[in-house]
């Protein structure tokens, strides 16, 4: 912990201003419950800090129209509670209701939630502080330092997308949700509003696992929009994890469904747990088209979803782990009447 | 003749606790505090080249940095900051100041240098010294097995794992007067006291120790712990307050833990299928200068009556901080192998698991040859077999499928754990305005003590229960023995059972042939007598006046399981099933029946509760709980409670919780023996024996996980 600088703006606009008066060492804050324990690590070592809980109406659900928007400030609890999202998007509710805990949820904002970092065990637990402890290179953590969780304790980490530098698991649940359900994410940065494509919010880790996402120095999430489609009712957001409750994914599957009778027209399938950012599947989604769904078939969407997986010393198990993830989902949510 | 049970009462403090009124060590407010915070060594092993404090000092609100060389130089490894580093995350220095935050800040800035050292990570790297003890061995069991019909042969694992209560370590004292007051949680307040006393070359007569509410122990607040001395020496030296509490991964990194340990059993039966040969091999982690002996041939032994037992022990020496006792320390991991080994070799025989093991009464030791003082295992199986509906178990595994496909099986595994019991000193005052004060030893951990002391003293006397003041966890009220082994309720029942007989005494001596009409305090103000007090003393079967000379030193005073007579064991059968998901193979516990011998139940909420916790840890145990290390770099990597997966409310199921409820006639005045252990042993084996029943895969090893069954 180091002292920091702390505001707390009225607005969005006046949040970019101050972000942009503060500089390079500045940070949003929302709920802070990742933030905060990032900085007790020892990981993140912000210079200020830009309150963004005090601005007004920037946490609403709005579900009329032709696509969902949830602004930044929504808790995750509040749009997991909804109801409109809960009947009509099953994938989005659960996604929020199995992460963390319901204070957590309380706290938590869905914009905060889109940007937290990785729960890799030398990631958090190796910055030599009073806090954490451990001493491990992580080039996440420290450009060029190299990882030590290749080679380690492995069982957590991914096996698609990772690179020579970093295997690190992208953790959350929401962000695979609405990269099921092709979100976009609004912006609104010194040079103004964007959307971005959720899809090219994450990067992959390549050689440089320190840049997580494609947003430009002091832009602040807005809100998060989602299409409106008919597979939304079947669907389903299917999570395995050590413990039934309060944990991270070793494996999860969002899956939303337009079927005509026992044919799959068009399957959204995204992993989370097993990859180093929110991994569309789409090689599974083409294999689904037009086939009918009986267990062969979405074991097979599963295996599809992993073909490409490498694993690593004790993380082999997330791959059959992951293939009947996506498969149980698919016939969770085929189950689901639209 | 099996005398009426103890009446349910409530906890006496359940409802502070709910509130969040219950004041644990780190709450007491006093004035002029100062906050401490440890600096953490970063290398596994090696020795201190230099400590820089300039950046620390120059934060504002840093008082003072004490580092290796402000401490007494003394002969051993001091409790204390030390330039020799035996493993990562050993105190290096300690920051005092104003604020938390500034403690914090000027522990990140303190730089140390270390001169690195080659280090042995793990029981299994090269370099691990491997240190065999006195083996345990009863009759001829080579004999035994040569000849035996059926045998079976196997090994099994159990991981370190961390107590993690949920109170953190911490340390608050106080220097006034040249008195030396330390508040903690503990379970050793006398011993604290004696030990602070050598590490800092202090008279014991001028500390005080104060633990009234501990959040939790298990075993991990046994010992000295790390930082005492070093908060305390703080505390002389500024003259001020200090109070220091540790980070989860610092705690982690000094607290004692359960060692990993590895056990090789091997069973022989003869041809009639009774269990007549055990052969047991097991080792356990250990420090380089660690004393945790690997006991683990305390339970089996004691469990079926098998005369021929073979037992082999040692430590495995590498570079780590010292293990220590957690709950059920060598019961745990020894029953999860041998009642894994039982229902293997049952199995082999084609015989029930239950049947198999109620055909094994034990009445002797054969350790010792004495006899046991009771053993109502038979009772908790049978019982136990009755509430499940054990009958309806088919004996083949796989046979009990879901129309989705969701495995159940159904597993059973009995425990056994030492009665022990410590010396005890006690006073009681009963005043005539109502008030009651029973000073004794005894920590209260949350496992319900005080709950037990009331509940026995208000069966033995009558006083108000309103004003009743159980002072314990206290140098001051009492010498405090080290609340473990489950000796609480057993120990503090004998002195109240012993200082109402007193109180009875004087009392009637007080009154002569009078009728007074009233309670015993209302008795007191009639006769113009301000108060009563009696002081007694009591031991353990077979134990001297030497014990109580070892307990006001704060040195090792209690007895068990062997007495010059007899020997002592506490029971339990647990009775599990289990669900194993078809796909994705996530296993749940839905329902655990789990029935107790203890002797008496002297305080039926608090056992039952015992129990029940004592089954979730053992569900922590056998899917989830492990702390690991990464060989490369030493230390713990999954020191946080993100990443050491204790179980959630949604992971347990029912626990129906029955006891005997029968005195063992030999043991103590009271009937009853220990529970708080005894509880959690064979639960862990239960639930992979379940796991066996429902899929047909042996998992020898704790954590069972996802992976083991896909
Ligand atoms: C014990 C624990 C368990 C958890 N388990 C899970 C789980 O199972 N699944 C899961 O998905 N998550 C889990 N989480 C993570 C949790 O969901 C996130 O901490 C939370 O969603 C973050 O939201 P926040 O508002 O608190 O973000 P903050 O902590 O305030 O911020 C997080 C990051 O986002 C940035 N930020 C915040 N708001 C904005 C904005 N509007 N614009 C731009 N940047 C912003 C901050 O600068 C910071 O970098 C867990 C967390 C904890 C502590």
């Amino acid at each position: 912990m180091k002292p920091f600088t702390y505001a707390r703006p009225n607005s969005a606009a006046e949040a970019v201003k101050a972000f942009a008066a503060a500089g390079r060492d500045a940070r949003y804050i929302a709920g802070g419950t990742t933030l905060y324990d990032l900085m007790k690590l020892g990981i993140e070592r912000p210079e200020h800090l830009i309150d963004v809980t005090a601005i007004r109406g920037l946490d609403r659900i709005e579900t009329g129209g032709d696509r969902l928007r949830f602004e930044a400030l929504a808790p995750m609890s509040a749009v997991a509670a909804d109801p409109v999202v809960g009947r009509d998007y099953p994938v989005l509710a659960e996604a929020l209701a199995k992460a963390a805990s319901q204070q957590l949820r309380n706290m938590a904002t869905v914009g905060g939630n889109l940007l937290q970092r990785t729960r890799c065990l030398y990631f958090r637990n190796g910055a030599g502080n009073p806090s954490s402890v451990g001493v491990y290179p992580c080039n996440k953590r420290e450009p060029g330092a190299g990882c030590a969780a290749i080679g380690g304790l492995d069982r957590g980490q991914a096996v698609l997308g990772q690179s020579e530098a970093c295997t690190a698991v992208s953790p959350g649940d929401w962000p695979v949700a609405l990269t099921a359900m092709d979100a976009a994410v609004e912006v609104l940065g010194p040079s103004g509003a964007r959307a971005i494509p959720i899809a090219e919010l994450y990067r992959l880790p390549g050689a440089t696992p320190h840049l997580e996402f494609m947003l430009a120095p002091g832009e602040m999430i807005t809100a998060i929009t989602v299409p409106k489609t008919p597979a939304g009712r079947r669907s389903t957001y299917h999570k395995i994890r050590d413990r039934e409750s309060y944990a991270f994914a070793l494996a999860s599957a969002a899956v939303a469904l337009e079927m005509e009778g026992e044919r799959v027209t068009r399957a959204h399938i995204a992993l989370g747990g097993v990859a180093t950012r929110p991994w569309r599947a789409t090689e599974a989604e083409q294999m689904l088209a037009g086939q009918p769904l009986t267990a062969a078939v979405s074991l097979a969407a599963g295996r599809a979803a992993f073909a490409g997986a490498r694993p690593g010393r004790h993380n082999g198990f997330k791959i059959e782990l992951g293939a009947r993830t996506v498969a149980d989902a698919l016939m969770i949510a085929a189950r689901r009447s639209a | 003749m099996p005398a009426a049970p103890f009446p349910e009462r409530e906890r006496i403090d359940a409802r502070d606790k709910v509130l969040g009124a219950t004041a644990y060590a780190a709450d007491i407010p006093l004035p002029g505090l100062l906050y401490a915070m440890m600096v953490p060594a970063t290398t596994p092993k090696g020795r201190v080249e230099t400590v820089a404090v300039e950046g620390a000092m120059q934060v504002r609100g840093v008082v003072r940095v004490l580092t290796a060389f402000d401490f007494p130089a003394l002969p051993g490894p001091p409790p204390t900051p030390a330039t020799e580093i035996a493993y990562r995350g050993q105190p290096v220095a300690l920051v005092v100041a104003e604020t938390l935050e500034a403690a914090i800040e000027g522990a990140e800035a303190v730089r140390a240098t270390y001169a690195g050292q080659a280090f042995v990570p793990l029981i299994d790297s090269p370099g691990a010294a491997r240190e065999l003890v006195q083996p345990k061995k009863a009759g001829n069991a080579q004999a035994a097995m040569a000849g035996a019909a059926t045998t079976i042969e196997a090994s099994y694992v159990s991981p370190a794992q961390h107590h993690n209560p949920m109170e953190m370590l911490s340390t608050t004292a106080v220097w006034r007067d040249g008195k030396l007051t330390i508040y903690e949680g503990t379970q050793s307040a006398s011993l604290v006291r004696a030990n602070v006393a050598i590490a800092l070359h202090l008279d014991p007569a001028v500390v005080e120790v104060k633990s009234a509410q501990v959040g939790g122990a298990f075993g991990q607040k046994i010992p000295l712990q790390r930082q005492t001395p070093i908060v305390a020496l703080a505390a002389i030296l500024i003259g001020r307050p200090v109070k220091l509490v540790l980070p989860r991964a610092q705690i982690f990194h000094n607290a004692v833990f359960r060692p990993k340990s590895r056990h090789q059993v091997a069973l022989g039966a003869d041809a009639g299928g009774k269990l007549t040969a055990i052969r047991y091999d097991a080792d356990h982690q250990q420090s380089r200068k660690g004393t945790l002996e690997p006991g683990y041939h305390e339970s089996p032994p004691r469990m079926y009556g098998v005369a021929d037992y073979d037992g082999t022990a040692a430590h495995v020496r590498i570079d780590t901080q010292d293990p220590g006792a957690m709950r059920a320390p060598y019961p745990h991991p020894a029953q999860f192998a041998f009642e894994s080994a039982v229902d293997e070799l049952a199995h082999k025989l084609g015989r029930d698991p239950v049947a198999f093991r109620l055909a094994h009464q034990a009445t002797t030791d054969p350790i010792s040859g004495n006899p046991l003082s009771s053993c109502f295992l038979n009772d908790c199986l049978t019982e136990g077999a009755r509430r499940f509906g054990w009958e309806r178990r088919p004996i083949a595994q796989g046979a009990m499928v879901e129309p989705d496909g969701t495995l159940v099986g159904w597993g059973v595994a009995a425990g056994g754990y030492p009665a022990n019991v410590s010396p005890t000193i006690a006073t009681l005052r009963v005043s005539a305005d109502g008030r009651t004060r029973f000073a004794v030893a005894g920590h209260e951990m949350g496992q319900g003590i005080r709950t037990v002391i009331a509940q026995l003293l208000q069966r033995e006397l009558d006083v108000d229960p309103a004003r009743l003041e159980i002072a314990i966890g206290d140098t001051a009220a009492a010498p405090q023995h080290t609340t473990a082994s489950s000796r609480g309720t057993v120990s503090v029942g004998a002195a109240v059972t012993a200082a109402a007989a007193k109180m009875r005494a004087a009392m009637a001596e007080l009154i002569g042939q009078r009728s007074i009409a009233g309670n015993i305090h209302r008795q007191l103000a009639t006769v113009r007598r301000p108060f009563l007090q009696v002081e007694v003393s009591t031991l353990g079967p077979g134990q001297d006046a030497g014990a109580l000379d070892r307990l006001r030193a704060g040195a090792r005073a209690a007895a068990g399981p062997e007495y010059p007579q007899f020997t002592s064991f506490s029971y339990i059968a647990h009775f599990v099933e289990v669900r194993v998901e078809p796909s994705t193979r996530r296993v749940r516990v839905p329902r655990v029946v789990s029935i107790a011998d203890c002797g008496r139940v002297v305080s039926p909420r608090t056992a039952a509760s015992q129990v029940r916790g004592g089954v979730v840890w053992a569900i922590g145990a056998a899917l989830r709980e492990e702390t690991e290390v990464d060989p490369r770099f030493g230390g713990w990597l999954n020191a946080d409670l993100a990443d050491y997966v204790v179980p959630v409310n949604a992971d347990i199921g029912d626990i129906d919780v029955g006891f005997v409820d029968r005195p063992d006639p030999l043991f103590n005045a009271v009937g009853s023996k220990g529970l708080g252990e005894v509880a959690m042993v064979g639960a862990a084996a239960a639930i992979a024996n379940a796991v066996f029943h429902a899929t047909g895969t042996r998992v020898r090893k704790m954590p069972l996980r996802i992976e083991d069954l896909l």
